[in-house]
């Protein structure tokens, strides 16, 4: 098996991964880990868009010119990519830990349950009972109240 | 021309000054972002003046073409440039703990919503593209209540997904043509990027650009957010922002994609954003969510009208979009002192008569009633629609007047509760004057604009016409390409 195969295979497979874990994860920190394989498997495939077998970086040593280069516009794209990547990633969990503080839980249905009552709280109305509530949750919410 | 790179450095370097200005003289620290605002809104609208018809690009470095970073500004990027930067001040973050922190970040917005504007290759739009993204964050958490970190975090995921799907995208362009100058794409898309891959790149950057535009299937953050952040922001990001978002996907399927499917894709995911957010704006119960779910549904009709093919088609979606670039952040700007429940409203009419007023006008603009802006907005993407062949766009035509139907009837409801007599004790409160001057200001705006309506919609129709020409684009950008 060729290596651009089995590179290909895993930057679509990390793609897949990480989108599934954002779509699926019910747990904050979970879903941000999601969005860092997500974004390794784009990064890769980003670099693999010229990559070539055998290729060499393109720099000319005491005039002999390497008799396959590798395109350095990708790389210096997935470099500034990482960068991003990182401060989001830091970011994000920064403020995943805002939200745990205030609201004492990372489970994302709890934290959306949560939101949905501020917002309603907020504006003086109260929230639609729906049946997918999880009661639990809304008891719990009744004997801090 | 390097005025041009101006537009997008000067508010830069500000942002990143500013720290340090502040700690020198507090009031500099104060007025020195609305002032850089101002400058650069000024010189963007005296390029817009000596540029006419032609249109520019920069390389920057004095790099040739394929190789350098291209800034492109036709009459359509500085146009949207200059509205990233007006609008910016105009909307200016107050109030807050760190005002000078939300300082920064609001120049930073300016400055990368006018590079998004302006950029001509892919890449510099996608890191564009992520420091509005990354500033917006801090602007919506600026509260720092629970509900708005929980909203920010919310969104960030949502968005990240999107950045990461557009990157892909990028990676798939990349692979198929080896260049993300946009000028260069236009000339070798035909030959390779008119194929299935060109088509799914095509798609993974519609959903990656369509988070910040509203799009149907990445738009759950949109009533979160508005509900928690800051009026101004959410004014900033509905107003603007998902303008900015939505130029790019007009340029790249002007430039890139030609393909019918791309259009097919845009017109189905826009009609299904006009069902459900003006069906969830019917059904909402306070104010500012019923705004956040009607601006999902007015950006659904931008996407339908873009789906037109050809000049038509950007005709009829920017006098769509510059409409709601002036009534979505006016009508965000009444939300503030009205952020309570629909019911809670009763008899605000009396405690502050004009913010009622301009309210009613402008929902009767964004209903479209005859003679005002909104209508004839409307009306263009009814019969740019209507020339079509297809029947999916007549089931666009029939979506936006069934969607002006339900508009009607959830604004006026709010209207009629504006001169209800009040119930008890009055809960609505009065408007600060700040909001109050701005939002007067886009309204006399708009009502003035009925009054230039012949002149305005040859204005747009030039700049329409500008902007589908792909042949001038690249002709602008590399002169030495034989037409």
């Amino acid at each position: 098996m060729d290596t651009g195969l089995i590179l290909y295979t895993a930057a679509f497979g990390l793609i897949l991964i990480g989108s599934a874990g954002i779509v699926l994860s019910t747990h904050l920190v979970r879903t941000i880990f999601g969005i860092a394989l997500l974004e390794a498997g784009a990064n890769l495939l980003l670099l693999l868009a010229t990559y070539r077998d055998g290729s060499s970086a393109p720099i000319i040593v005491d005039g002999r010119v390497p008799a396959a280069m590798a395109d350095p516009v990708p790389q210096a794209l997935v470099l500034t990519a990482i960068v991003i990547g990182v401060g989001i990633l830091a970011l994000a969990l920064s403020l995943a830990l805002r939200v745990q503080r205030a609201y004492g839980t990372l489970d994302l249905r709890e934290v959306r349950q949560r939101l949905e009552q501020d917002i309603a709280d907020d504006a003086g109305i109260d929230l639609p009972s729906s049946s997918d509530a999880p009661q639990a949750l809304l008891t719990r919410k009744g004997s801090q109240a | 021309m390097n005025k041009l790179v101006l537009l997008v450095a000067l508010p830069l370097i500000t942002a990143f000054l500013l720290p340090v200005i502040n700690r020198v003289s507090a009031f500099a620290g104060r007025w020195s972002g609305p002032l850089i605002l101002l400058i650069s809104s000024v010189l963007g609208i005296s390029l817009w003046s000596q540029l006419g018809d032609s249109a520019v690009a920069v390389q920057l470095g004095g790099f040739r073409p394929p190789l350098g970073i291209t800034l492109y500004a036709d009459q359509m990027a500085i146009l949207f440039a200059v509205a990233a930067s007006l609008g910016t001040l105009l909307l200016w973050p107050n109030g807050g703990e760190d005002p000078v922190r939300q300082s920064t970040l609001a120049l930073i917005l300016a400055a990368s919503g006018s590079g998004l504007a302006l950029s001509g290759d892919l890449f510099n739009i996608y890191v564009f593209y992520e420091l509005v993204a990354v500033v917006s964050y801090g602007l919506i958490a600026a509260k720092a209540t629970s509900g708005s970190y929980a909203a920010t975090v919310r969104y960030l995921v949502v968005s990240s997904f999107g950045a990461a799907m557009a990157l892909t995208g990028i990676a798939l362009v990349y692979q198929a043509t080896g260049t993300l100058n946009l000028a260069q794409l236009a000339q070798l898309a035909p030959t390779h990027l008119n194929t299935v891959q060109g088509l799914a790149a095509f798609v993974l950057m519609l959903i990656g650009f369509g988070v910040k535009a509203e799009l149907f299937p990445v738009n759950t953050w949109v009533p979160e957010v508005y509900a928690t952040a800051p009026a101004r922001i959410s004014g900033l990001l509905a107003g603007v922002v998902s303008k900015l978002a939505l130029l790019i996907i007009v340029r790249l399927l002007v430039l890139v994609f030609h393909q019918p499917e791309a259009l097919t894709v845009m017109l189905v995911l826009g009609i299904i954003g006009v069902v459900s957010g003006e069906l969830a704006a019917w059904r909402a119960r306070d104010f500012k969510r019923m705004l956040a779910f009607s601006s999902i549904g007015q950006l659904g009709i931008m996407f339908i009208a873009f789906a037109i093919p050809g000049k038509a088609g950007i005709f009829a979606g920017l006098a769509v979009a510059l409409h709601h670039l002036v009534v979505k952040p006016a009508l965000f700007l009444l939300a503030e002192r009205w952020s309570g429940s629909l019911s809670s409203l009763a008899g605000a009419a009396k405690a502050s008569p004009l913010a009622a007023a301009l309210f009613i006008l402008l929902a009767l603009s964004l209903i479209g009633v005859p003679p005002l802006p909104g209508f004839w907005a409307k009306l263009l993407v009814l019969l740019e629609l209507s020339q079509q062949a297809q029947p999916l766009y007549y089931l666009g035509a029939f979506v936006i007047l069934a969607a002006a139907a339900l508009e009607a009837n959830y604004l006026f409801r709010v209207a009629s509760r504006f001169y209800h007599p009040e119930i008890g004790q009055p809960t609505a409160a009065t408007h600060r004057m700040p909001e109050l001057a701005r939002a007067s200001l886009l309204t006399v705006g708009l009502a003035a604009s009925v009054f230039a309506l012949t002149p305005l919609a040859e204005q747009i129709e030039g700049i329409a016409a500008q902007a589908a020409d792909a042949a001038h684009y690249i002709q602008t950008v590399n002169p030495e390409t034989q037409p």
